[in-house]
């Protein structure tokens, strides 16, 4: 082991869960107090990186808590650990070295994340992390506008409290989007001002706007389409302000799109199948313009997750 | 008094410091392992397939989890021959291991370009020929599958190697594995690698389509072990062990045990592959794992094992 343990690298640990608690139907937050090892490759962990955890030898929660939709492939074997994103990162300083708690928000999909529903406050899980290259915040940063769709919350989270902790003086704003309000990872409540608001982003001072696909709560239509009112309103000046997406690809090109027409740069977080995490096994391939024709693959677990949306390629 | 085991082996003319090394395409260019594990206590690394020219590879989704195992369709993606020499050779000097690289290409001449440059290289030991990737349209395992192909390719591949072993791996998918593998030897190969992935396909039944991109992948891991010991030990009574040629044995391989288990069967030396995706030291914890068998075993010498199938 060539580079030993330290801050900015990466490796395999295990953390203690603290609490998993359900924040409503299929929706969960997971709090992990990593050892010490761990602790010291996440001091330095930036929004935008991941993580990955074994998952494998979890047990599978009671019959009867199992979603219907999932009781017929729950019991499908796991091989590969699974990547999730942190929606915070505490680092509390101590005499033995820091001690890190991390914070994971997630939706039960399949047998990995349902097996996650059986966690609980002592259990310890197999992590491998941080992993990729999180978000670039310029020193010249004025506005960060923060757009999240579904369970591309997370990470947006996690900058919306670190740019308030390191970057006090930047102004931002955050849109959140879901099919319905059902699939919205926030707590939801009344502003002063401008209707909804996130709880989440509210603690944090962080004016949000939430939109839904079916109107079931705040802004009826894309979260793209409300942000792009929200521009044309406010005009930010190209200069000092940053778009920040995450969320399902065809929102991703939404945001890219919006950018353009505003002239404004824009990163997004792609989300990739990912057998390794780490660089070997080239599964997690995203398409790179490098020419006015030319493109390459790029690693979306080494080389992003987080990439300048000018340069992708989306899928559709 | 703690007896000191011989974990060495004799492999194609090389002395490899154990039979554990790293498979093609899931170690990367190997310098990614390196902040996981020390490099230099593997047997080696086995570098994934390089062409001539770069290859993008195919779209994802590239790869979907099974039961028990993956599948992969990465279409052998590589940085090509040029920026491999240039930016890898350097790091692959530095990891203190035998380097062997993976060669592919769509005809003899490509497999020949990229060794004859290669085996001018100090860093590199030996090669690997893959003729039996299901994921690529053309060459690969369309030489690999008929014994005049496999033949002709390993015959003018050998004479680009130079001073430099050999190794030809074998697609498990045809009628009599045996065929190939003497096909192979009889044309100068200095080892056989065996197995590769077996073509397979998952559906999303939500929409009736195959989930990855190039609709069939290679099936790798766990669920592969049986058939691959069955055809190690089928390719080493038949074959290798007469011919007197080592077999990198290789499918499935997690844990110390499996490792025996190829040997007793007739590998000399064995590939880890996708296990190393979830445990990124796989292949260290198992070499530690195999010291601690012997041991109870009583083996001082783990070339022993190799072949030695009741
Ligand atoms: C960088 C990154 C960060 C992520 N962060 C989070 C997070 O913070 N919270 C969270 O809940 N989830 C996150 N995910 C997604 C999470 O990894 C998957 O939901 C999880 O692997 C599902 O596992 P499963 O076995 O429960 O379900 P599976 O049966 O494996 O999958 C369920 C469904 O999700 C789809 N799916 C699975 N993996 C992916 C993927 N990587 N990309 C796109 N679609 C996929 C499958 O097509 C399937 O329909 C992230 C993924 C990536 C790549
Ligand atoms: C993601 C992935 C990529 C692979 N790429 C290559 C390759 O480029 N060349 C090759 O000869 N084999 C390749 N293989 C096959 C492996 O080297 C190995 O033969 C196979 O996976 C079986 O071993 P395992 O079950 O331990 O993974 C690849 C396998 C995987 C899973
Ligand atoms: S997930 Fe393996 S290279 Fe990205």
């Amino acid at each position: 082991m060539k580079n030993g343990v330290n801050a900015g690298h990466k490796g395999v640990f295990t953390a203690e869960v603290l609490s998993n608690q359900q924040i409503r139907e299929n929706y969960y937050r997971l709090n992990l107090r990593l050892d010490a090892i761990g602790s010291r490759y996440f001091q330095s962990a930036v929004p935008g990186q991941f993580l990955e955890l074994d998952l494998s030898e979890l047990p599978l929660p009671p019959e009867e808590k199992i979603p219907p939709a999932l009781r017929d492939s729950a019991h499908r074997h796991i091989l590969l650990r699974r990547p999730f994103s942190f929606s915070d990162v505490i680092v509390l300083p101590s005499h033995e070295g820091p001690c890190v708690k991390l914070e994971i928000l997630y939706c039960v999909l399949g047998p990995a994340t349902l097996r996650m529903m059986s966690l609980t406050s002592g259990t310890v899980v197999n992590v491998l992390g941080p992993l990729g290259n999180g978000f670039t915040i310029p020193k010249t940063l004025k506005r960060a506008i923060l757009i999240a769709g579904g369970m591309g919350a997370p990470p947006l989270l996690h900058l919306g409290g670190y740019l308030k902790r390191h970057f006090s003086e930047v102004q931002t704003v955050c849109f959140a989007g879901a099919r319905s309000c059902e699939d919205l990872p926030f707590t939801l409540k009344i502003g002063n001002i401008t209707g909804l608001v996130l709880e989440e982003f509210d603690v944090l001072g962080i004016p949000s706007r939430v939109a839904t696909d079916d109107g079931s709560a705040g802004f009826k239509g894309f979260v793209t389409e409300c942000a792009g009112q929200w521009l044309s309103d406010n005009r930010p000046h190209p200069k000092d302000t940053i778009l920040y997406a995450c969320g399902p690809e065809p929102m991703l090109a939404e945001a890219a799109k919006l950018a353009e027409a505003f002239d404004l740069s824009c990163q997004v977080s792609m989300e990739r199948r990912m057998a390794c995490g780490i660089g070997l096994c080239q599964s997690c391939a995203v398409e790179i313009k490098t020419g006015a024709t030319q493109t390459e693959y790029k690693l979306c677990c080494k080389d992003g997750p987080v990439f300048d949306s000018r340069k992708v390629v989306f899928q559709r | 008094m703690e007896q000191t085991i011989d974990l060495s082996v004799d492999f194609a003319g090389l002395k490899l410091s154990n039979p554990v090394l790293t498979a093609s395409g899931t170690c990367g260019y190997g310098d990614e392992l390196a902040e996981f594990m020390d490099v230099s206590k593997l047997g080696g690394v086995i570098i994934k397939s390089i062409t001539p020219a770069p290859r993008k590879g195919n779209p994802t989704p590239r790869i979907v989890e099974t039961d028990a195992g993956m599948l992969n369709a990465i279409g052998l993606a590589n940085i090509g021959l040029e920026r491999f020499v240039h930016e890898k050779i350097p790091i692959l000097e530095q990891l203190g291991t035998v380097v062997f690289v993976n060669v592919a290409g769509q005809m003899i001449d490509d497999y020949v370009q990229v060794v004859r440059r290669l085996s001018q290289e100090r860093a590199i030991a030996g090669f690997e020929l893959n003729i039996s990737c299901p994921n690529v349209k053309q060459g690969s395992i369309s030489f690999g599958t008929d014994p005049s192909q496999i033949r002709q390719i390993t015959g003018q591949v050998k004479a680009a190697c130079g001073a430099k072993p050999l190794i030809v791996k074998l697609t498990p998918q045809v009628t009599d594995i045996c065929v190939l593998a003497r096909a192979a030897v009889e044309a100068g190969a200095d080892a056989l690698s065996l197995v590769n992935t077996f073509t397979a396909m998952v559906i999303d039944i939500e929409n009736r389509r195959p989930v990855l991109a190039n609709r069939t992948g290679g099936l790798s891991g766990p669920a592969i072990k049986p058939i691959a010991i069955y055809l190690v030990s089928k390719v080493y009574q038949d074959v290798a062990k007469p011919a007197g040629i080592p077999i990198l044995g290789g499918g499935g391989i997690r844990t110390a045990s499996d490792v025996v288990e190829f040997m007793i069967a007739g590998a000399t030396a064995v590939t880890i592959g996708t296990a190393t995706f979830v445990q990124p030291d796989t292949a260290t914890r198992v070499i530690d794992n195999l010291r601690n068998y012997c041991e109870r075993k009583g083996i001082r010498s783990i070339r022993q094992l190799t072949g030695s199938l009741q």
